[in-house]
């Protein structure tokens, strides 16, 4: 990686780290999804400089395309002060406990991380025994042949996911309508005295077998 | 017309009466009566047909050393796998004399029953359902019959059984009947269960399920029966045994008869055809199907022969004071079965079936005579003698047809009773040269005698007080149907359909006995001649038997007529039933009034333990599972539960910290490598095998210095090497102690001893019998590098020159000595160590250490079940 | 300076602590799935990285790839869930949906 690379990492690197920041500190969820928009963006440069260019340009489509819009649509229709919290804070203590656990290991393991020593300290250039193989790394066609032809079963089974969430989606979000709800509480009814008169008939069958048994 | 006609004909036989029964079934509740009818009937007469054609091609066939026969192979319904390889089990049926004649009187008398059920059940609701019932019987008992092996036999065994409990509680709506119904079905099934255990006897001994395999390689049964330590009597025996007690439950004998009676509680053609012509009568035929068998085992046939006579008077002795017609005829059935059981257990087969055969025509002439005096009175389920009387003007018909089969039936010479009895009375008295001891053929003719008595007056005193004197309950106008209150006042005449069947039926039972004409006359015996084929004749007798044998049989016979009806004539003849009342009253007559008190034997000896026994298990289900594994479970599972929620919150980011708290270990097991190595011997070499990991570096010290071979770090995760002397750890000891396996001695280099466990030596490893027991033991001698092995106590035997005097043995490596009854290989020990650092630079290291043995490990198996030794 | 796999891995690691923080510390359910989206990217950030170092195959990215797809399923189905929850208790904060507790 030459140093215009290394340049491009730095800068993709921190607006990342600065709109990752803000997506979790701002109070306006609609700023939030906002600075999610930047992080996406940012990391979507990454990708870049890690030879990943279908990934770069799905990662815009997809998270910035479908998943931030979805946000937002969904931010707009509660209300954007609605979505604000209020109220007092639930847990202090464990949550506490949490964040400071979770920031230690964070440190530790950022800090490993970066000392990571041999053996593959370098990031190894494109060799030339590679050829024309290497310059393909992370094309359209590679990745294409990589995901279609070798995992295309779970890439079917991607499908069949995507196909699930839609229609709990669509099943969780739907709301029901004042006559709707009206009836299935009139079935609900219903139910309840058709097994109470089972119940009855019950019982009145278990006397009569009790008055008539014991032959 | 071509022998394959008839041999088709065997199937349609069978599926003719099955198809009427479908029909029917399916669609003859929607459909007229009449044509109900007509199919019932219809199916059952063509079937009759068929069997008539059939029997008289058979007739004229020319057949083997077995007799003629007619075979019809279906199709292979299964294959079973034994031992001895696999048995097919075929659909196919076989017409030969024997079930040529059964075939005869199923179909025949079958067809007049059907004709007479016509009008007998016509305002019956039900009236398609029976016919159902009915067709289903027949085809099922044809299937019986006609079947060439045991399984099919047994198919029609149960179907009959099963019509049979149908048609018994046909009138379900009353409890009795319903009750009546199922005590028959469940002693049929005890005596089922004999069947089929005999059956499968047969099949393993003789390893076919063919009737006639099995006939003709009965001797193969002969072999002893191994009960575990024990040799029980010959397969024969224990088979004939257990197949006779399916006889006792289908044919009604001791201890399994008091279903019959109860049975009576069926329609009145139904008692006739299946409790009395046919389906009780097919313990005889299964007897006399396997009459080969049979005749080797002479204690079954004593158990048999004993069995029938008892039932025969025991039986005989109930019928004397019952008062309800269907009862007594239902006894003196049983009784009857008792004869003929009596002369199949004294190997005389063809007397056996013979009585069958005139039983079938005079007792279903007695019970569709009995239906009709039922039917004129208008009396239900059952007739009280008591209040009838003088029907002999009210009912010509029925009066002259049931005289004629009470004459038959008592033996009364030029009868067919009379000739079927003899037979059996001859046959009794022959069996005295064919068992062990004669006193059993004498018992059996007394019994029997005795028995033939009774049937006389029993017989008699029925007639008497139902047909002659006056009308009893012709009084009691208005007042009828039972109840107690006698029956109506005016009996009417029967129409044609059911006079007809009568008539047909009580001239066979005059004329079929001159079939079998007594062996006193010397006359030609065809019945006897047409069966002695199929089947067996006793072997010669043991001692010698007296000319007059014949005499004695025709004698005792007639003597025991006269002496029963005379009795009954002076007794009953025009006098009323109060005349009873006397005897009725002492302690025995109330004993036979009671029937013994079988029944009342059977609840206390076995229906109250199977209460208590359902009791207790009800109980151990009410208490044990349902509360101990079913309540406590579920206990145990709520107060767990309840115990859990106490650590819910709702909240979510509690489960977020706890989930954090989970990649923290996580992580930490992540900051460090974890080595493991394998080794294994390879092409005398030792391939060592780290587990590798991300990052993994490794450096590795194979020969076991201490030192590493290289000390950089490489990222070579194996290492094959040759190991020499010099780089051996130790020595091990393998020792194999063949039933039980190896065990590995691992021996310590500083020279400390290892006492060789004495559980691997085996037994008898010590040198003398003092009781001095070291076991040997071993050591390494940290100078010569050689593994030291004192003998101690033990037998030691080991290659020339390994042992000085004192038994002490110096081995290399490779050196095998046997002690005890364990072989001891001396191998070296090779150990590697290999340390691992991760890409955080965290370091641990590992060790292995490989017995250089070629058989330790994996080829541990081959060698114990390959067994080179 | 030369940037190599340490620093990749280590921007990751600090983004996923940034994304878990962020789910332990806010209320707002939308926050919330914004901070499990931060976590999903630096995984995927981790697999892209090392893909780049073996590059022998494209198993990383074909992961990373999967990711992608798994978080829009549950973006989509989170939100459905948002909307739900406003429906019921007219808020998003996570502390009030506590309905399941005991």
């Amino acid at each position: 990686m030459g140093t215009a690379g290394d340049l491009l990492f730095l800068v993709c690197a921190g607006f990342a780290l600065g709109a990752a920041v803000a997506t979790v500190t701002l109070r306006n969820p609609l700023r939030a999804a906002v600075a999610l928009l930047v992080h996406i963006v940012a990391l979507a440069g990454l990708y870049l400089t890690l030879n990943a260019h279908l990934l770069a340009a799905l990662q815009l489509l997809v998270y910035a395309g479908a998943v931030v819009v979805l946000f937002v649509f969904v931010i707009m229709l509660i209300g954007p002060t609605a979505a604000i919290s209020r109220g007092p804070v639930k847990g202090v203590l464990i949550r506490t406990a949490g964040i400071a656990l979770m920031s230690l290991v964070t440190v530790a393991l950022a800090f490993t991380m970066i000392d990571v020593a041999a053996p593959y300290v370098a990031m190894p250039p494109c060799p030339p025994e590679m050829g024309a193989e290497c310059g393909q790394f992370g094309g359209v066609e590679a990745l294409g042949r990589a995901i279609y032809v070798d995992s295309l079963v779970p890439f079917e089974l991607v499908g069949v996911l995507l196909l699930v969430a839609i229609i709990g989606a669509i099943a969780v979000a739907r709301g029901r309508s004042a006559a709707e709800i009206a009836q299935a509480r009139k079935r609900r009814e219903e139910r309840e005295l058709e097994a109470a008169h089972e119940r009855a008939e019950e019982k009145r069958l278990a006397a009569e077998v009790a008055a008539h048994g014991g032959h | 017309m071509e022998q394959v006609f008839y041999e088709r004909a065997l199937m349609w036989i069978v599926l003719l009466p099955l198809a009427g029964a479908i029909i029917n079934g399916l669609a003859g509740r929607f459909a007229h009566k009449k044509l109900v009818g007509a199919v019932a009937v219809g199916t059952v007469a063509l079937a009759f047909v068929l069997a008539v054609l059939a029997f008289v091609h058979l007739v004229g066939m020319k057949g083997g050393d077995d007799g003629a026969r007619l075979t019809h192979h279906v199709y292979e319904w299964l294959s079973l796998g034994f031992p001895r390889g696999d048995v097919p089990v075929n659909v196919s049926f076989v017409m030969d004399s024997l079930s040529g004649v059964m075939t005869l009187v199923v179909t025949g008398i079958g067809l007049l029953i059907h004709i007479y059920s016509l009008e007998y059940m016509e305002d019956d609701p039900g009236f398609a359902r029976f016919f159902t019932y009915l067709n289903l019987f027949t085809a099922s008992m044809l299937l019986l019959v006609l079947a060439s092996n045991m399984p099919l036999m047994f198919v029609g065994w149960e179907g009959v059984g099963l019509c049979s409990y149908l048609l018994i509680g046909f009138w379900w709506e009353n409890p009795a009947y319903a009750a009546a119904g199922k005590k028959a079905f469940i002693y049929n099934r005890v005596g089922d269960f004999g069947v089929l255990i005999g059956m499968f006897l047969l099949v393993t001994t003789i390893g076919s399920f063919e009737l006639a395999d099995i006939n003709a390689n009965a001797r193969e049964a002969l072999q002893p029966f191994v009960l575990g330590r024990w040799e029980v009597a010959s397969v024969a025996t224990v088979a004939c045994l257990f197949l006779f007690l399916g006889c006792t439950g289908k044919s009604a004998q001791i201890p399994l008869f008091v279903w019959l009676p109860d049975a009576m509680a069926g329609p009145t053609p139904v008692s006739a055809l299946i409790h009395a012509a046919t389906m009780v009568t097919a313990g005889v035929y299964l007897c006399a199907r396997l009459s080969s068998l049979f005749i080797l085992s002479p204690t079954a046939m004593a158990v048999i022969a004993i069995v029938g006579a008892l039932t025969a008077l025991l039986a005989a002795s109930i019928a004397l004071v019952q008062n309800e017609i269907k009862k007594i005829l239902a006894y003196s059935t049983v009784s009857q079965l008792g004869f003929m059981f009596a002369a199949v257990g004294a190997g005389a087969f063809a007397a056996g079936i013979f009585h069958v055969f005139t039983h079938a025509f005079f007792k279903a002439c007695l019970f569709l005579g009995a239906g009709a005096v039922m039917h004129a009175v208008h009396a239900h389920g059952d007739a009280d003698i008591r209040k009838l009387g003088g029907l002999r003007k009210h009912l010509p018909t029925v009066h002259w047809t049931f005289l004629v089969s009470c004459l038959a039936i008592a033996g009364v010479p030029l009868f067919s009773g009379f000739f079927s009895k003899d037979e059996i009375l001859y046959g009794a008295l022959l069996s005295t040269g064919y068992f062990e001891s004669a006193w059993i053929g004498w018992f059996l003719f007394a019994v029997l005698a005795l028995a033939a008595t009774m049937t006389a007056f029993y017989m008699f005193r029925l007639y008497f007080l139902t047909f002659t004197g006056s009308y009893r309950s012709a009084g009691e106008e208005g007042a009828s149907h039972g109840d107690g209150h006698g029956y109506a006042p005016h009996p009417h005449r029967p129409h044609g359909r059911i006079a007809w069947p009568l008539i047909v039926l009580g001239t066979g039972a005059v004329v079929v006995g001159y079939l079998g004409l007594p062996h006193a006359l010397h006359l030609p015996n065809v019945w006897g001649h047409w069966l002695e084929t199929t089947l067996a004749a006793l072997p010669p007798a043991k001692r010698e038997l007296p000319e007059w044998l014949p005499w004695a049989a025709m004698a005792g016979g007639t003597l025991a007529m006269l002496v029963g009806i005379g009795l009954a004539w002076t007794r009953y003849k025009d006098k009323t039933p109060e005349i009873d009342e006397a005897f009725a009253g002492t302690s025995f007559g109330r004993l036979l009034m009671d029937k013994w008190r079988v029944d009342e034997l059977y609840e206390l000896l076995v229906i109250r333990p199977s209460r208590w026994m359902a009791r207790f298990a009800g109980y151990i289900d009410k208490y044990f599972v349902d509360f101990l594994l079913t309540r406590a479970t579920a206990m145990g599972v709520q107060v767990s539960g309840w115990l859990f929620t106490r650590l819910q919150s709702g909240l979510v980011f509690a489960y977020g910290v706890v989930m954090v708290a989970g990649l923290v270990v996580l992580a930490w097991w992540f900051m460090y490598p974890h080595p493991e190595v394998e080794g294994a011997v390879q092409d005398g070499g030792v391939r060592w095998v780290a587990a590798r990991g991300l990052g993994y570096e490794y450096r590795w010290d194979v020969n076991g210095d201490g030192r590493f071979d290289v000390e950089e770090w490489t990222d070579q995760h194996d290492v094959t090497t040759r190991y020499e002397e010099q780089d051996y750890v130790g020595y091990a000891l393998v020792v194999e102690t063949p039933p039980r396996g190896q065990e590995v001695l691992r021996l310590d280099p500083e020279g400390r001893t290892r006492v060789i466990p004495e559980h691997l030596l085996g037994r008898g490893w010590e040198t003398d019998a003092e009781g001095n027991r070291r076991p040997p033991a071993a050591s390494v001698d940290p100078e010569s590098g050689k593994v030291v092995l004192r003998a101690n106590d033990a037998h030691v035997r080991a290659p020339a020159g390994a042992a000085d005097e004192d038994g002490v043995l110096r081995l290399s490596a490779g050196d095998t000595v046997q002690v005890g009854a364990a072989f001891m290989r001396v191998a070296p020990v090779a150990r590697a160590t290999v340390e691992v650092r991760n890409a955080f630079g965290n370091v641990r290291p590992a060790t292995e250490e490989i017995v250089l043995d070629p058989r330790v490990g994996g080829e541990r198996q081959a060698m114990l079940i390959g067994g080179d030794r | 300076m030369d940037i190599g796999l340490g620093e990749y891995l280590a921007l990751a690691s600090i983004l996923f602590g940034i994304g878990a923080v962020g789910f332990l510390t806010r209320r707002n359910v939308l926050i919330q799935l914004m901070s499990i989206e931060l976590m999903l990217n630096a995984v995927n950030v981790v697999l892209i990285a090392f893909n780049r170092y073996l590059p022998e195959n494209h198993t990383g990215q074909v992961f990373a790839f999967f990711v992608i797809a798994v978080a829009a399923a549950e973006a989509a189905v989170g939100l459905a869930i948002v909307i739900s929850l406003f429906r019921v208790k007219k808020t998003v904060q996570s502390d009030q949906a506590d309905l399941l507790k005991h």
